[in-house]
């Protein structure tokens, strides 16, 4: 693959996992928004959520330009999904590892994004975890394994630049690996 | 599906009387900014995920109005091969409500657009004696 080309890259996760935030943690534009206020507060309790997408921008070292979008969460948003999937590399799964429901968010986000696209990459990053738990990030990979799909998974914060960048450069390396000669270096 | 407090049921009387004086309205429905249905007439199956989808267009249309610096997102008219689909937002309510509106090919846009804006004023003050 040559330099200066265009990847593109799909957050997506369950509303609240940090999908906007990580976005906006490593684009090197002002993300593009579309968040309005939350009026389901039962769902989760946060302000704003976001109803059509985030997009932002990453310029690895080689030149190739990373266009980064986020979907919404919410399942009645899910036509969103397959729009926003079309042509992406990759997909970065982000799930709040501190509520209840977050191994069945896994599976059920997994398995739905894993059906529009059977071919796309997965990286999960699990965020907000108790550190004292070691064996999460295992029973996360375990859980997904027993859904046939096998992807990486890392403890992430998505507010800091370098935890969201090593789920774009694992995602990277993932395709290097299925596809020889697409070396990229992320900064 | 649509709620059945006295907010959504005003404003699904509203949107009766709205289709009924303009025939070629096929669908009218009240939106939160978030996607969800609050009232909608006549009460289809399809009216929850145009309610999500209107939200996602309305959205966009404030991205690109904000990124072209052109103030805010007033009215989102789509004109398709034998109809025409509008979302306007509803003047003064917070959260945001957006009116949307699909019409069928006969009618005539800039009517249909007078008479939506005139529908979303209607629910404006509906939707405020309701909170009195």
């Amino acid at each position: 693959m040559s330099n200066e080309q265009e990847l593109k890259i799909v957050f997506t996760g369950p509303m609240g996992a940090g999908k906007t935030t990580a976005i906006r943690s490593i684009s090197d534009i002002p993300p593009v928004s579309t968040e309005v206020d939350n009026t389901d507060r039962a769902a989760c309790d946060k302000d704003s959520t976001t109803v059509a997408l985030d997009y932002g921008q990453l310029a690895l070292e080689d030149g190739t330009a990373v266009r980064l979008y986020g979907t919404p969460g919410q399942e009645r948003f899910s036509f969103m999904w397959e729009i926003l999937c079309a042509g992406a590399i990759g997909v970065v799964l982000l799930i709040d590892g501190s509520t209840p429901t977050a191994l069945e968010d896994l599976r059920s986000y997994a398995q739905v994004f894993h059906r529009i696209n059977p071919d796309q990459p997965f990286v999960i990053g699990v965020g907000r975890t108790s550190s004292e738990d070691t064996g999460l990030l295992d029973r996360y990979a375990q859980s997904l394994a027993a859904s046939g799909i096998v992807a990486p998974v890392f403890d992430v914060d998505v507010r800091k630049r370098e935890d969201v960048l090593l789920l774009i450069e694992t995602l990277l390396c993932i395709l290097e690996t299925q596809v020889p000669g697409t070396e990229h270096a992320v900064h | 599906m649509q709620s059945t407090n006295p907010r959504s049921t005003a404003a699904q009387e509203q949107l009766a009387v709205f289709v009924a004086a303009n025939p070629d309205v096929t669908l009218a429905l009240v939106t939160s900014s978030d996607g969800f249905e609050v009232a909608a007439h006549p009460a289809l199956p399809v009216a929850q995920r145009i309610a999500a989808m209107s939200s996602s267009l309305q959205a966009l249309s404030e991205a690109i109005a904000r990124e072209a610096g052109r103030g805010r997102s007033r009215n989102l008219i789509i004109e398709t091969d034998n109809g025409t689909i509008l979302v306007l937002g509803i003047p003064n309510t917070t959260p945001r409500l957006s009116l949307a509106v699909i019409a069928s090919g006969s009618e005539v846009l800039g009517r249909l657009l007078w008479a939506t804006r005139n529908c979303c004023v209607a629910l404006e003050n509906n939707l405020k004696s309701q909170l009195k």
